[in-house]
């Protein structure tokens, strides 16, 4: 009967352990990560200008490796800092850098060449991706 | 001397008509939210709305990636994106609509104007009527504009299960807060 009583107990303890760990179950660590799928800014774009339905399905929630030329990228009074890749015309790639990531470097010289994964989130004018972190290669 | 004065006019004409048709756009607008519910507080933050103002006519839209939000839990991010927004099959949140008081404002001076604004905001495939009140203020050739409101989930079609209804409030708070570029081609 103890012996019951005991095995219950300790199936709660652990049924209580993991159920705080699932609750406070980290966000995926992109630097570690290995990507999906590896991608020119500007093609990455021109999917999704083409056919953004068909784009979804392909890109979203996956882990892009994307790389491309530096149009615009700045740093918010939040410490947001966001890089904008060129796509070719008006909107581009914008890659916002994760915020739970120490980052090598948040200013990116406008025309000089960069890599950088993150989660694609879809397209709104800019195709989005958000969480990055660079590729150094 | 009537030739220079008349296409002084013109060109005077045409210089104020084309500052007044000037768009304003953002593409880093900053949508949060916050549902409170008697167990939990789950805030999310989304710093990537677009949105554009026509100052002519002050009709304004919204769009915003539902994925990407951000929260501090991954569990409830996850959560919100699979199982109450279904963003894979609804990827975006956008608001259209109007300044309802927009002929009573002069955009041209600067200040904080109150504005009524009204539309339509479609989440999870739903749309409903919106209406809210919210402020513009004139920050040199920008413009600031903040607005916080409420929804109801149920009315996008979101069902919160019994068992989270503790968790998960009904009515969710959305604060606005974003600074207008002029529109430049």
């Amino acid at each position: 009967m103890k012996m019951t009583l005991r095995v219950i107990l300790l199936l709660f303890l652990i049924g209580g352990i993991v159920a705080y760990l699932m609750y406070n179950k980290p966000h995926e660590n992109i630097g570690k990560a290995s990507v999906d799928l590896k991608i020119t800014a500007e093609a990455l774009f021109a999917d999704f200008e083409a056919d953004e339905m068909g784009a979804n399905e392909k890109y979203l929630d996956k882990l892009i490796q994307v790389s491309g030329k530096v149009q615009d990228s700045s740093t918010d009074n939040n410490g947001i800092t966001k890089i904008i890749l060129e796509s070719g015309g008006m909107f581009g790639v914008v890659c916002q850098l994760d915020e739970l990531t120490n980052h090598e470097r948040t200013e990116f010289d406008i025309g000089s060449s960069v890599s950088l994964k993150g989660k694609c989130t879809g397209i709104n004018m800019d195709v989005l991706l958000v969480r990055c972190v660079e590729v150094i290669k | 001397m009537n030739k220079i004065f008349f296409s002084f006019l013109i060109l005077s004409f045409i210089f104020a008509t084309s500052s007044e048709a000037q768009k304003y756009f953002t593409r880093d607008g900053n949508i949060n939210f916050i549902s409170d519910a008697v167990l939990e507080k789950i805030e999310a933050k989304n710093t990537n709305a677009t949105s554009v103002l026509d100052a002519e006519t002050g009709k304004l839209e919204f769009a915003v990636l539902v994925k990407a939000f951000q929260f501090e839990k991954a569990l409830m991010q996850e959560h919100f994106n699979e199982n109450y927004m279904e963003s894979s099959k609804f990827p975006k949140a956008i608001f259209k609509g109007s300044i309802d008081n927009f002929e009573a404002l002069d955009l041209s001076k600067s200040g904080t104007y109150e504005v009524t604004v009204v539309g339509k905001l479609s989440i999870h495939g739903e749309t409903q009527p919106i209406k809210t009140k919210g402020s513009l203020k004139i920050d040199g050739e920008n413009i600031l504009a903040s607005s916080v409101f409420s929804i109801q989930v149920e009315d996008y079609g979101i069902k919160i299960p019994s068992v989270v209804k503790d968790n998960v409030a009904k009515e969710v708070e959305i604060m606005v807060d974003l600074k207008y570029q002029p529109f430049k081609r």
